[in-house]
């Protein structure tokens, strides 16, 4: 193969020689990042020095809390996507059942402080700007938990590098561009979930770190502890969002490493046994897949648990389930249609009845298009037996009774009153040129020269042939059967010659759901007739396996229909570059916005260092390459397999999303962003600070000296302060102090909009509008 | 289990070798018995004797294997070709393409085809000419004059020798087979794997059926297998550095790379396989130190001309011809820019159009943007936003395109009589739609689509009206002059700057809702790029009683700018993406169908009257090449697992044989069928015939692999059941690929699936 021509310079990361085609995998895989934890290791150095990190830590956190705090009560008004995750937590403290593509643990948290501070979910946070003082919603506790998850994970990003082993300039580095990002204080300040989401895989990521550092003690007790919380810091990820599942990726990839170490025969620790290597497999596969899967589904259970009232998300359910909620209306005055039966059709979205009346369509309408003259068909809020329709059967069946209309039957309807028919025809509607007519005619062309147009089929919404069409329950299209047109109705009013009633017209897009009808009852059944008695009918309930699959289909369903375009949607390219944000508040009045934008600098700052890593890389396999070797052994295992690991964390949050069809936004980048701060602190202490010639030197003689006493050479483990001691440290400070008083002085700069206060002048807009940002007030 | 296998391998290793050295090696008698297959007995009493007649065939196989199985493809591909006259599927549309092209070419019938709405115009379609000029080439050669209008399901007049264009397809399908006979014997497999290999390539039903009709897909496949040959030869040299094979070889590749990409862009995918390699051949020569700088630059600088500028030339050649050949005027005028259409045949921009324009003249303003169109307007309003009436861009020519230039409203009013007043620089003016008389006005209302941008409407009349119609002329740039005092029809590039609101007028190639007949929409954007393309305008079309009439067409659009500018609009073009409506949805099929055969595809109406042809792959060639690849994985995966518990077993040349024999082939089909998986564009079934062919040579791998140290007994059964088994079910097949007569209740017992609907019983 072709490693054999590599250079012997490359073999020194690896402390047995042997085989020479490990290097590749020697510098993918993680063996040398046990070198530096501090488990084990003798507290040889000044104590002071861990100190040092405590007292800077506790000082990070506190920075961090304030940050996220500072002016959390304002607005005192719902923002942006508050709209949705507020009322979702509304619908849990009602029990009433939702429908989201979101699985359910980020929002049951919220749900769980709402009960926490004895809120009771009247309010349904319907519009962006609705006031939550008027509405007495204690909107400071919701907004409190992703601020406390959004200030704790500045603290995981500090202590992921800690535990990592890395330099305190490159801990503060890491943790202070979290800190300072005004991406992530503005997203973890409101109720949204991705505060959960971030801090959820910042916390998979160090538990994994914790748990790698262990493997020298396989099964113990410490080395279960933290493999179940890997598993269970995965789950919740996943379990607030769906991108949760890129953490996967990151922690699955390393874990294939890892065991591609395991396998090895001439592994350093000594040849796993295949029954002993099944054990470490079946031990990882529980713990970051059965057990993280069985949490998943265990949020689900709450979720159906608590949302046992019937409510807005039972639509998006089939009857089955439905019936499994309590005071389903719905369902329980569902009647079976049967032909002959005198109906009101109602329009799902508009609430208006489909309606006639003897006044015809004008001959010549003001923008000089003609129509039928014949009689109006309207849609009408109110009832009225105007609103009155016989449903009759495509064939004369001799007025036979009892039989029940079916799912895509071919039906008339007769306007009782009137004693007309209901048709379509190529005429254009009064607003829509592009739209068909509706109108009645007699009964003799009804059922003469016009008995084709005066067919229309019912198309009951995920519907199976056959299905009996219902009142109520049955959601139902109308097409008309010759055109293929379906009876659509819009709230713009018709002039006065319709009496501003709405117009019904046929709509040739036939997927959008504002095609969508359903029958409100049958005013020809008397209230105590046969057909309308109804044993009372118990809730059922149906095996939580079938439940759960059913939602999962349908959230995944849904997720795929979000293709719709958003006015500040953003593609994945823009992000690491910072070129748009999201408008997520204004104030006319006081000229206050809230902006949700990155912190330039820190954004430029971390992505910039990705593209020098990725170039140290190239850089250094081209060298391997050629035989020249550059680094030391322990400057090239930290980047390839501590820092590669934050890359790979970065590439694995950020890539996948280039293939993905939905609408995207920017908070979509934060955890990559992460990531790519922690890349930031390591290679600032690779850059400016460098390893002790001491260790090298002592690291070639332990080489030279063929078979060293494993346990010692290999597990040893190595802190940073071992590391650094006695080196001056000085160059990764004065970096240290360079690159985060530029990202404070971009965060203070992006505050305004960050906080949504103070209002901004013309002119501060102007300044603050890098990229041409789209931001409000500009003039 | 691992002591067999070292053993075996030992064995294995001379074997392939042996192979290596070309088939004259195997004359070796010890070898001759496990590479000929029939007469197998007899094999021993014939090595006795000196010169037998198995001896001779055996050292003159190379020879006459490759004759028969051509002779054999050629028999399959041609035989009863010209039984249906009706035009068949996509030949409607490949020969329509081509059509337009001889059309022109000619001249005398060019008219005939632009009344024709075709969905795809021949300059925006998504594939290169090299293909469309081949099968133009043909109906050349044919006689063909290109008056036919070509409908799917229609009968050829008997003018057309339709049978002559399917023949040329079918040359290019048959080629196929002997050159899939050398590339498998380049990869070092033994000869029953190699028959088998060019067995399953000749027999295969779908390969059969694709290249009797007028299609691009024969070329592609043509292209593929062609370009996998000269990899595999050029592979084989690899020890023979800058001998003059090795550089036949390298420049073959690209020359067959230029040709598949020329044809279709799927092209790009086999050579997105010869990149991979050569990277991989590099780095490994890189890393060789003991190889001298100036030769590893050679090695370097060979590669790139071989494989990315030849390749890229002859690219470009294919457009040079098109451009050559297509000079009259078409459908597809609208997505090219003024100047080039000015310089079509029988077109009439530029014709006759006064050079400069003034105030009253008659224009029509069209978008320099990769495939922008022509200013429009019509009655219909927005139905959001302002209500007005909506302004839009488009690229079919009609009255709606036309606007007047009209003073502003500071200015002393149009007077007719008076002498022209030139427009020019930084000039304000308004510009009135001919067909509505409304101004071109802008607003502070957000645009329908792009929300950040300002609505653009069609407002007022001559008299009513307000500042917010006035736009101020922006020169950027003029191909004719240096003079900006003056705007000259078609080399004048210009911006229009809204008076009131200082943005500038954009058509950013995002198409309307359906409201807006998906037209492209236009607005006015608040971002001053001077180097945006899509606010840049030009005048196409001039008209104006009072000016002489010049030629301003004269100036030459450069074939560069045109290439680019066609081949960016044929990246950028939605139609490569989103659903046709037009053609029958019933057709298309899922990627996931493809490897396990679950559909096949009617080519024609299903009437009893007519010959019909279903598109339908050979049972066994597909199943067993999937179930190849699955094996394949499985193998790679045993081996590198016991690698890394230290079993080695392998020795460099089996590990090279896996390699490249293997893997790249495999490589081949990830590439050529992952993209399907990815792409949200409709697919059909043919999209999977160029994976196909890397996964028949993995089938092949794998029973070489398998069977090279067998007992020869083993070998022969097992080759001859496989062997027997594609032939059996290549014929059992044959009607769909040479025609079904009569009522297809006939052919039902070919029906072992619901989905194969080639019976409707």
């Amino acid at each position: 193969m072709a490693a054999t021509s590599t250079p012997q310079g490359s073999l020194r990361q690896r402390n047995v020689g042997g085989s020479s085609k490990k290097i590749k995998d020697g510098a993918a895989s993680d063996v040398e990042l046990d070198k530096f934890p501090k488990a084990g290791a003798a507290k040889s150095g000044p104590a002071g020095s861990d100190r040092d990190y405590k007292v800077v830590f506790a000082f990070i956190t506190a920075m961090a809390f304030l940050t996220r705090f500072w002016g959390i009560s304002h607005p005192n008004e719902v923002v942006f996507d508050e709209v949705h995750f507020g009322k979702f937590a509304s619908y849990y403290l009602e029990k009433t059942y939702f429908f989201d593509v979101h699985p359910p643990f980020g929002k049951l948290l919220f749900a769980f402080m709402g009960w926490l501070v004895g809120y009771d979910g009247h309010f349904h946070f319907d519009n962006i700007g609705d006031s939550y003082i008027a509405n007495k919603v204690p909107y400071v506790a919701f907004r409190s938990l992703p601020a406390i998850l959004g200030a704790l994970t500045v603290s995981v990003v500090y202590m992921i590098m800690w535990e990592s082993g890395y330099s305190l300039p490159a801990c503060v580095v890491a943790a202070g561009l979290v800190l300072l990002d005004n991406a992530h204080i503005g997203q973890t300040r409101l109720i949204l979930l991705d505060a959960t989401l971030v801090f959820a895989m910042a916390c998979s990521l160090l538990f994994y770190i914790k748990f790698y550092k262990l493997r020298h003690e396989p099964f113990s007790r410490k080395w279960w502890k933290w493999l179940i919380l890997t598993g269970f810091a995965l789950s919740c990820d996943i379990s607030t969002k769906y991108v949760g599942l890129f953490a996967f990726i990151t922690i699955g990839s390393a874990v294939i490493i890892d065991l591609w170490d395991l396998l090895n025969i001439k592994r350093p620790g000594g040849a796993l046994s295949l029954p002993d290597f099944s054990k470490h497999f079946a031990a990882r596969a529980f713990g970051l897949i059965i057990m993280p899967f069985i949490f998943y589904l265990f949020w689900f259970q709450v979720h159906f648990a608590i949302l046992t009232r019937s409510g807005p998300g039972d639509d998006f359910m089939t009857p089955e389930f439905q019936e499994t909620l309590s005071d389903n209306v719905m369902l329980a005055n569902a009647i079976t249609i049967d032909y002959y039966d005198t109906i009101v059709l109602k329009h799902k979205e508009t609430k208006a009845y489909l309606h006639s009346h003897p006044d015809r369509y004008p001959l010549r309408y003001d923008d000089g298009r003609v129509s039928s003259q014949g009689q109006q068909v309207t849609g009408y809020p109110y009832n009225d037996t105007n609103n009155h329709w016989e449903i009759l059967p495509s064939v004369n069946d001799d007025h036979k009774l009892g039989r029940h209309v079916k799912n895509h039957d071919l039906v008339r309807l007769r306007h009782v009153v009137t004693n007309t028919y209901l048709l379509s025809h190529d005429v254009a509607s009064p607003y829509y040129p592009t739209n068909q007519e509706f109108t009645t005619v007699a009964e003799t062309d009804a059922f003469g020269d016009r008995a084709p147009d005066t067919l229309f089929e019912v198309r009951i919404e995920n519907g199976k042939t056959n299905q009996e069409f219902k009142t109520v329950s049955s959601h139902f299209k109308f097409i008309h059967n010759p055109s293929k047109v379906a009876m659509w109705t819009h709230t713009t009013p018709l002039p006065d010659w319709a009496f501003k009633q709405q117009e019904i017209n046929g709509n040739k897009q036939i997927t959008p759901s504002s095609n969508i009808w359903l029958v409100e009852d049958i005013p020809s059944l008397p209230a105590d007739h046969r057909r309308r008695q109804k044993e009372q009918k118990q809730v059922k309930t149906l095996p939580f396996m079938r439940k759960w699959f059913e939602l999962q289909r349908s959230m995944f369903w849904h997720n795929n229909q979000l293709t719709s375009s958003h006015p500040y949607a953003s593609l994945p390219y823009q992000w690491p570059f910072l070129l748009r944000g999201v408008s997520f508040w204004t104030q006319n009045d006081t000229r206050q916005q809230i902006y949700f934008l990155g912190n330039p600098i820190g954004w430029w700052v971390a992505s910039s260092v990705l593209a020098i890593y990725a170039g140290i890389i190239l850089a250094d396999q081209f060298s391997l390459r050629r035989g020249i070797d550059a680094l030391d052994h322990r400057s090239r295992s930290r980047l390839y397999n501590s820092t590669g690991f934050f890359f790979l964390a970065w590439a694995t949050h950020y890539f996948p999303f280039f293939v993905m069809g939905r609408q995207l936004f920017l908070h979509h980048y934060l955890p990559a962003h992460l990531a790519s701060t922690l890349v930031t602190g390591a290679l600032v202490e690779f850059v400016f600070s460098a390893d002790s010639a001491e260790n090298e030197a002592a690291y070639q003689a332990i080489r030279a000296g063929k078979k060293p006493a494993t346990s010692a050479g290999v597990k040893r483990h190595v802190s940073a302060r071992e590391r650094f001691a006695g080196q001056s440290m000085m160059a990764s400070w004065i970096a240290t102090i360079l690159i985060l008083s530029i990202v404070f002085a971009g965060w203070y700069f992006f505050l305004p909009l960050t906080y949504g206060y103070p209002g901004l002048s013309v002119d501060q807009v102007l300044r603050r509008k890098w990229l041409g940002y789209d931001l409000h007030f500009a003039k | 289990m691992a002591t067999n296998d070292r053993a075996a391998v030992a064995t294995g290793t001379e074997a392939g070798d042996a192979a290596r050295r070309r088939n004259v090696a195997s004359s070796e008698p010890l070898q001759s018995g496990t590479i000929i297959k029939p007469d197998a007995e007899d094999t021993k009493k014939a090595a006795k004797k000196s010169p037998s007649i198995l001896q001779v065939l055996d050292e003159w196989e190379w020879v006459i294997s490759p004759l028969i199985f051509t002779a054999l493809a050629f028999f399959t591909r041609f035989y009863k070709i010209g039984l249906s006259p009706i035009v068949t599927w996509d030949e409607a549309q490949s020969v329509h393409l081509s059509s337009t092209g001889l059309g022109d070419y000619f001249g005398k019938f060019g008219s005939h085809y632009l009344k024709r709405e075709f969905y795809f115009d021949v300059h925006a379609t998504v594939k290169p000419p090299a293909g469309k000029l081949l099968v133009g080439l043909s109906g050349y050669l044919a006689g063909y004059n290109g008056s036919f209008e070509f409908k799917s399901g229609e009968t050829y007049p008997p003018e057309v020798n339709y049978t002559f264009m399917r023949q040329f397809n079918a040359f290019w399908g048959a080629v196929c087979v002997p050159m899939a006979y050398w590339t498998a014997k380049e990869l070092n497999f033994r000869r029953s794997a190699v028959w088998l290999v060019t067995l399953m390539v000749l027999c295969e039903n779908s390969y059969t059926t694709i290249s009797r009709f007028i299609l691009l897909d024969s070329m592609l496949l043509f292209g593929t297998v062609l370009t996998t040959l000269c990899w595999a030869k050029f592979h084989s040299q690899r020890r023979n550095s800058f001998d003059p094979e090795w550089f036949f070889w390298l420049f073959m590749t690209g020359l067959s790379i230029g040709f598949v990409c020329s044809v279709k862009l799927v092209g790009l995918f086999v050579t997105a396989l010869v990149g991979l390699y050569t990277i991989e051949d590099l780095w490994n020569k890189f890393g060789d130190t003991k190889l001298p700088v100036t030769e590893l630059a050679a090695h370097f600088v060979a590669r790139v001309l071989g494989l990315i500028v030849l390749p890229f030339l002859i690219y470009l050649l294919s457009f040079a011809i098109h451009f050559a050949v297509l000079t009259n005027t078409g459908p597809g005028d609208a997505q090219m820019s003024s100047l080039f259409q000015a310089n079509l045949r029988g077109t009439e921009v530029g014709r006759n159009s006064p050079l400069e324009v003034a105030l009253g003249s008659r224009v029509t303003i069209k978008n320099m943007g990769y495939g922008g169109g022509l200013l429009h307007s019509h009655v219909q309003t927005f139905p959001e936003g302002s209500g007005q009436q909506q302004v839009t861009c488009y690229h079919h020519k009609d009255a709606n395109n036309d606007w007047f230039f009209y003073p502003n409203r500071r200015d002393e009013d149009y007077n007719a009589e008076a002498d022209p007043r030139f427009i020019g620089n930084n000039d304000v003016i308004r510009l009135i739609h001919a067909q509505t008389g409304r101004n071109l006005h802008s607003h502070e209302i957000a645009a329908p689509i792009t929300k950040a941008d300002k609505e653009v409407s069609c407002y007022g009349n001559l008299t009513v009206g307000d500042d917010k119609d006035h736009w101020k002329i922006e020169v950027i740039s003029d191909a004719a002059s240096r003079d900006r005092s003056k705007i000259r029809t078609l080399t004048t590039g210009f911006r229009l700057k809204h008076e009131v609101l200082g943005c500038y007028l954009r058509a950013g190639n995002v198409n309307l809702p359906q409201w807006g007949f998906k037209q492209i929409e236009v607005t006015c954007t608040k971002e001053n790029k001077p180097r945006d393309t899509y606010t840049h305008w030009n005048i196409e079309s001039h008209t104006n009683e009072k000016l002489p009439p010049g030629d301003p067409g004269q100036y030459k659009s450069p074939f560069l700018k045109d290439f680019i500018h066609l081949n960016v609009a044929m990246m950028t073009s939605n139609n490569a993406l989103v659903p046709d409506p037009d053609k029958q949805d019933d057709l298309a099929s899922q990627w996931w169908q493809w490897p396990i055969l679950n559909v096949g595809l009617r080519m024609c109406s299903w009437d009893d009257k007519i010959t019909k042809y279903f598109l339908l792959g050979n049972p066994l060639v597909y199943w067993g090449s999937t179930a190849g690849l699955g094996i394949f994985a499985t193998l790679v995966a045993w081996y590198v697992l016991r690698w890394q518990r230290g079993f080695r077993e392998l020795s460099q040349n089996d590990i090279d044989q896996i390699h490249y024999a293997g893997i790249y082939p495999v490589i081949g089909w990830f590439l050529h069928y992952l993209p399907f998986v990815v792409m949200a564009r409709v697919t059909y079934v043919h999209h999977y015939y160029p994976a196909l062919y890397f996964a028949i040579l993995t089938f092949g791998f794998l029973a070489d692999w398998f069977l090279r140290n067998q007992k020869k007994a083993i070998q022969y059964s097992i080759y001859a059941v496989l062997d027997a088994t594609v032939i059996g079910l290549y014929i059992y097949f044959m009607p769909i690929c040479w025609g079904m007569t009569g009522s297809n209740k006939k052919y039902s017992y070919m029906k072992w699936f619901d989905s194969w609907r080639m019976s409707d019983a």
